[in-house]
């Protein structure tokens, strides 16, 4: 019988290297080494607070802001409340972001496509745009663009297009479709929804046909028409044609001495700068994005789709596309966030983001409390736009 | 059965005429089908009216006098000015700084023996001695000042020879010369008390392309080894140091850099006890650099998540300890795979520092707006200024992102 050799039995392992000891201690220390410095900010925060008779707290939201805000989408009065402000000034946050990601999105896939042309010289012209716009830093072209825009001729020289719309220094002034009573433009809002709605029904109906029975049944042209035509007697029968309609064309002109244009919808220099110059940004990014998904398509599914006999605008969008988008969506979805996030370069250029106008705040309301509502503000957008953008690519998995 | 061909016929012919040569290529890349063709006229068409207008404003129509106004103060800030330098005479401490850079990309250069670093020490060398030979009308500096750029040339040759004849000629001494050479150029910026002429320069007066390059450099070489440690806490199985590291990416990741700047200086001097020795430009630096880190973290987490499982079980099954697997084994596989990215960061980086206008430091495009305002005369000359602006910071852009794609060939990357 031999026996087991005493030394080779199990003597336990020495604390310093027993991994689950290690594991606690480590996590154990990293915990109060950030409590500690927690506590030690907010310490320094209160005893400063305290010191120095800073305002705490969020009882300012109820009080009168007393600042003009330059532009401003939702109805705004100095005398409105800091929380009114606040929602005044996301707002306008949000139009840029979602403008600016409509247009940035369509641009930067033209861009993509268009890089990878078999035609050399729209491929080497998207490729310069890409590099050049991508390389420069944000800051520097959204003031070009606002010096180019300030540049333009003043309000009473201004061009004038088909005397609808208005291209000064103040900005640029489009005819605008307004409610001519609050409830008639509920109803007819509601039922033209409704009439989208039917169209995409019937698009869809149509689609489906399509594929069942083999022939032609134009499900783009129908499915318009539906909309088109429901439409066009909903807006009858609440009254447009004869009675009161319930949206008006409020066409902009010049008004008083200085020309100033009234009515209508003006679209700020600042504003205009702003959306420019991130729409040009982040659509360079876009189309590499776009690019690096075609290109993860493998050769054979176009060559496939050619051998089918569809043309290269049909591969690209009923194959490659399609199948690319799995790989565009999760990055393209960050790109949204960074223009979202980039609009907050507006106040160089004078237009109220978010961030200028908490910015401004800070004067007269506490910072702390500006600075949770901030990123609350920001932290809520960027969920938004990860959940759509999540719910979308889970859609398009296979 | 074939039928029988002279040895003359077969010879094979050349291919047709459209498909070789010059026809060839236009054929293939410009009119290889109707839509091909109008895209080809639609866009010359196009890309000549932009040149052709483009070039004609460059050349005629614009004036560039404002940037020949500014001249070296876009370089240098307010350094030099009054407020900053009492008697003017602080303007070779930057190029001081600039010496010492090129004698580390010369030394790079000497290391290295050629390639990008040759090129690098080269052509910063050459243009910075470029400029000592610009026209007197065109940027009126002293000759002191020429000297001194000029001497950026004896400069790289000088840091070439120095790992020839010393023994610095390994990445680790390079590595400390090179955090040397940083120490030394913010010293030499900030200026030592009673020391006679390196009179202090508060930091709010550095300014220019120098202020940009100074955030970069220090937020490129911080962030990335913090990013690393960031990235592997969110990985590790630890779900404190998981959740600490999650939270701090998330939270930086949430808000804009000019948020958080704006911040940095309402905010952190409240969190800090009062005197904490802190300055505007420390806050900066630092809110850039954890910005950066927090997506430089993201970067190294998708190189991590793309290797192979068996890479660190291999590497333990060998007998690595698991720090060695993850240091030896997993990171530098990991950063190989995301060179793009993380260059990519440093590129933003870079051009996030255009940033710091919004807590008053001047850098060099806050420094170039605020002189419009400040001289209206030249607000017609702003599309100017911001263009050759552009032109700067697309030059070092473009040289980094051309320097990524280069180190990614040299390891062969997608090769192997």
């Amino acid at each position: 019988m031999a026996s087991v050799p005493r030394r080779l039995t199990y003597q336990g392992i020495p604390i310093w290297r027993h991994v689950q000891i290690i594991q606690w201690t480590t996590q154990i220390v990293s915990g109060i080494l950030v409590v500690v410095l927690v506590v030690w900010f907010f310490g320094n925060i209160a005893n400063a607070v305290q010191d120095r008779n800073i305002p705490h707290g969020f009882g300012f939201l109820d009080r009168e802001y007393q600042t003009p805000i330059g532009h401003h989408f939702l109805p705004y009065d100095p005398s409105d409340t800091f929380l009114h402000a606040f929602l005044v000034a996301i707002t306008n946050t949000l139009f840029v972001s979602i403008i600016g990601v409509i247009l940035a999105t369509i641009l930067g896939i033209f861009v993509g496509v268009a890089r990878m042309s078999n035609n050399w010289i729209v491929s080497k012209t998207a490729l310069v745009y890409v590099e050049f716009f991508r390389n420069v830093p944000l800051l520097v072209q959204l003031f070009f663009w606002f010096y180019i825009v300030l540049a333009l001729p003043q309000v009473r020289e201004g061009y004038v297009i088909l005397n609808g719309l208005f291209i000064n220094n103040a900005g640029i002034s489009i005819p605008m479709s307004v409610p001519s009573s609050a409830a008639a433009a509920g109803i007819w809002i509601v039922l033209a929804l409704g009439s989208v709605l039917a169209g995409v029904a019937a698009h869809r109906w149509l689609s489906w046909r399509e594929i069942q029975t083999g022939s032609s049944s134009y499900p783009l042209v129908g499915g318009t028409a539906v909309a088109v035509v429901i439409g066009a007697v909903c807006w009858l029968a609440v009254g447009g044609g004869f009675g009161e309609a319930p949206l008006v064309i409020s066409a902009p002109a010049p008004e008083g001495a200085f020309g100033r244009i009234a009515g209508g919808f003006t679209l700020p220099g600042g504003l205009i700068a702003l959306l420019i110059g991130l729409v040009i940004y982040t659509s360079s990014f876009i189309a590499e994005i776009v690019r690096a998904g075609i290109q993860s398509v493998g050769r054979g599914q176009t060559e496939a789709g050619r051998a089918l006999g569809l043309p290269w605008s049909g591969v690209l969008r009923n194959v490659t596309f399609p199948q690319a988008l799995r790989v565009i969506v999760p990055p393209l979805i960050s790109q949204f966030l960074n223009l979202t996030k980039n609009s907050s370069l507006a106040g160089a250029i004078g237009y109220s983001d978010l961030t200028n106008v908490a910015k401004t705040m800070t004067q007269t309301a506490p910072a702390v409390s500006i600075f949770i509502l901030i990123m609350a503000a920001y932290l809520a957008m960027s969920l938004t736009y990860s959940l759509i953008g999540n719910l979308y690519n889970r859609r398009l998995r296979v | 059965m074939s039928t029988n061909v002279s040895a003359e016929q077969r010879i094979a012919l050349p291919p047709p005429r459209l498909e070789r040569g010059v026809l060839g290529w236009l054929h293939a890349n410009l009119f290889s089908s109707k839509f091909n063709s109008g895209l080809t006229v639609i866009g010359g068409a196009l890309v000549i009216l932009v040149l052709w207008f483009g070039l004609k404003w460059i050349f005629f129509d614009a004036d560039w006098e404002v940037i020949t106004v500014l001249g070296g103060k876009l370089a240098i800030g307010p350094y030099n000015t009054d407020a900053a330098c009492p008697g003017n005479d602080c303007v070779w401490r930057p190029q001081a700084g600039l010496l010492l850079v090129t004698i580390l990309m010369g030394m790079g250069w000497g290391m290295a023996g050629g390639g990008l670093a040759k090129r690098l020490a080269l052509a910063t060398a050459i243009i910075a001695a470029a400029f000592a030979m610009l026209p007197y009308s065109l940027d009126k500096m002293g000759w002191d000042v020429r000297l001194m750029l000029a001497a950026n040339l004896p400069a790289v040759g000088l840091g070439w020879l120095i790992p020839k004849y010393t023994p610095l000629r390994t990445t680790r001494w390079m590595a400390v010369t090179g955090v040397v050479v940083f120490v030394a150029v913010i010293l030499l910026l900030r200026g030592i008390e009673g020391v006679p002429g390196l009179k202090p320069v508060s930091v709010i007066y550095w300014g220019g392309m120098m202020l940009n390059l100074l955030l970069a450099v220090g937020g490129i070489a911080v962030s990335l080894p913090i990013g690393i440690a960031l990235a592997l806490g969110r990985r590790s199985n630890l779900p404190v140091v998981k959740l600490l590291c999650i939270v701090f990416i998330e939270v930086f990741r949430g808000m804009p850099l000019i948020t958080l700047l704006f911040m940095s200086q309402v905010l952190v001097p409240l969190a800090f006890p009062e005197n904490f020795p802190l300055n505007s430009l420390m806050r900066a630096a630092i809110v850039i650099t954890l910005f950066s880190s927090a997506y430089m973290a993201e970067n190294v987490r998708g190189g991590l998540q793309s290797l192979h499982p068996g890479q660190a079980e291999g590497a333990r099954a060998l007998g690595l300890a698991s720090w060695q697997a993850t240091l030896f084994i997993s990171l530098p596989q990991a950063i190989r795979n995301v060179i793009p990215a993380i260059v990519g960061q440093f590129i933003a980086l870079f051009k996030d520092t255009s940033l710091v206008y919004i807590i008053g430091m001047l850098d060099i495009v806050e420094f170039g707006r605020a002189f419009i305002q400040g001289n209206p005369e030249y607000l017609p000359d702003a599309k100017e200024l911001f263009v050759f602006l552009a032109l700067v910071f697309w030059i070092f852009c473009y040289t980094m992102s051309y320097v990524s794609r280069r180190i990614e060939h040299n390891m062969g990357v997608g090769r192997r």
